[in-house]
């Protein structure tokens, strides 16, 4: 018998937006371990780097996933870009793999050759994994209507899964 | 790359179930939502009667809740068995201890739980 723990693979995923952040964590290909909304207000950056420190103190993630805000027709602000830089400096500063999704990347996974929205992401999301997420569901947007933040849930376990579906652009 | 199983998989249970932490604070017993943080960021471990309780709540094994914590506790029996068992084949009364020395083989030869959390 083996005397070694056993081994899981555990994913930390960060989707940044204009309240502050979601996150999941996925464990082995299926097992969210947690998942969540992180709000942050005044000092934006700073404060999600500290918050996003937390997570990976208390999960010891094995891999950090963020969206490619290199990668074209990527359109956020340079206060997400540089954040997204910050989150590359902090995986490295822990001596954690950072993997960079693009939103290509990302909808590829989902619906192969075809085109599909957010919201159809979410869906699937919220049916794979119904316990977790089917009640986070936020209804389809409308044109006058702002996003709502439940959607930063999807973002980010749509990340985690994209990830184990792919293999992605690997930063040192 | 790869990491050990959380201690508790109790966050992810809650969540599951749309309960916050001042309800299962409720279920539990005990005396308010910081203390469930407490249990949900590692900081505490409960007592006999609150893990009962989330065993009745969540409708798994503490085992299963408290899998990284299971497996912590299952590597230090192992160990303790062995050592024991030595001990015990090293002794004069050896034959009258056969059940023991069986319980103690299977014990130590026990393959830990690996599975995942999914309910």
């Amino acid at each position: 018998m083996s005397k070694k723990t056993p081994k899981f693979s555990r994913s930390l995923a960060i989707a940044p937006s204009t309240r502050g952040f979601g996150y999941a964590i996925l464990e082995g290909d299926t097992t969210l371990v947690d998942w969540g909304v992180k709000t942050v207000k005044a000092d934006k950056n700073a404060r999600t780097i500290a918050k996003v420190r937390q997570l990976v103190t208390k999960y010891e993630p094995t891999v950090i996933v963020i969206q490619d805000y290199a990668a074209k027709p990527c359109r956020r602000s340079d206060r997400i870009r540089a954040l997204g830089a910050a989150i590359i400096a902090l995986a490295s500063e822990c001596g954690l793999p950072i993997v960079l999704l693009s939103h290509q990347q990302i909808r590829k996974v989902f619906f192969g050759d075809g085109d599909g929205t957010k919201h159809e992401i979410a869906k699937i999301l919220a049916a794979r994994l119904p316990e977790e997420l089917a009640s986070r569901l936020p209804p389809k947007r409308k044109l006058w209507m702002s996003q709502d933040y439940r959607m930063d849930i999807f973002d980010a376990v749509g990340l985690a899964v994209a990830l184990r579906m792919q293999r992605p652009k690997r930063m040192p | 790359m790869a990491s050990a199983q959380l201690s508790n998989y109790l966050r992810a249970n809650r969540k599951r179930l749309d309960l916050t932490q001042d309800e299962l604070a409720f279920l539990l017993g005990v005396e308010g939502a910081p203390k469930v943080c407490r249990y949900e960021t590692f900081a505490r471990e409960p007592s006999l009667r609150t893990l009962l309780a989330f065993e009745a709540v969540f409708q798994k094994t503490p085992s299963e809740l408290f899998a990284g914590l299971y497996r912590e506790i299952q590597m230090e029996v192992i160990a303790r068995a062995k050592i024991l068992s030595r001990r015990i084949n090293a002794g004069k009364r050896q034959l009258h201890r056969a059940r023991t020395s069986q319980a103690l083989v299977r014990i130590s030869t026990v393959q830990p739980k690996t599975g995942s959390n999914r309910p």
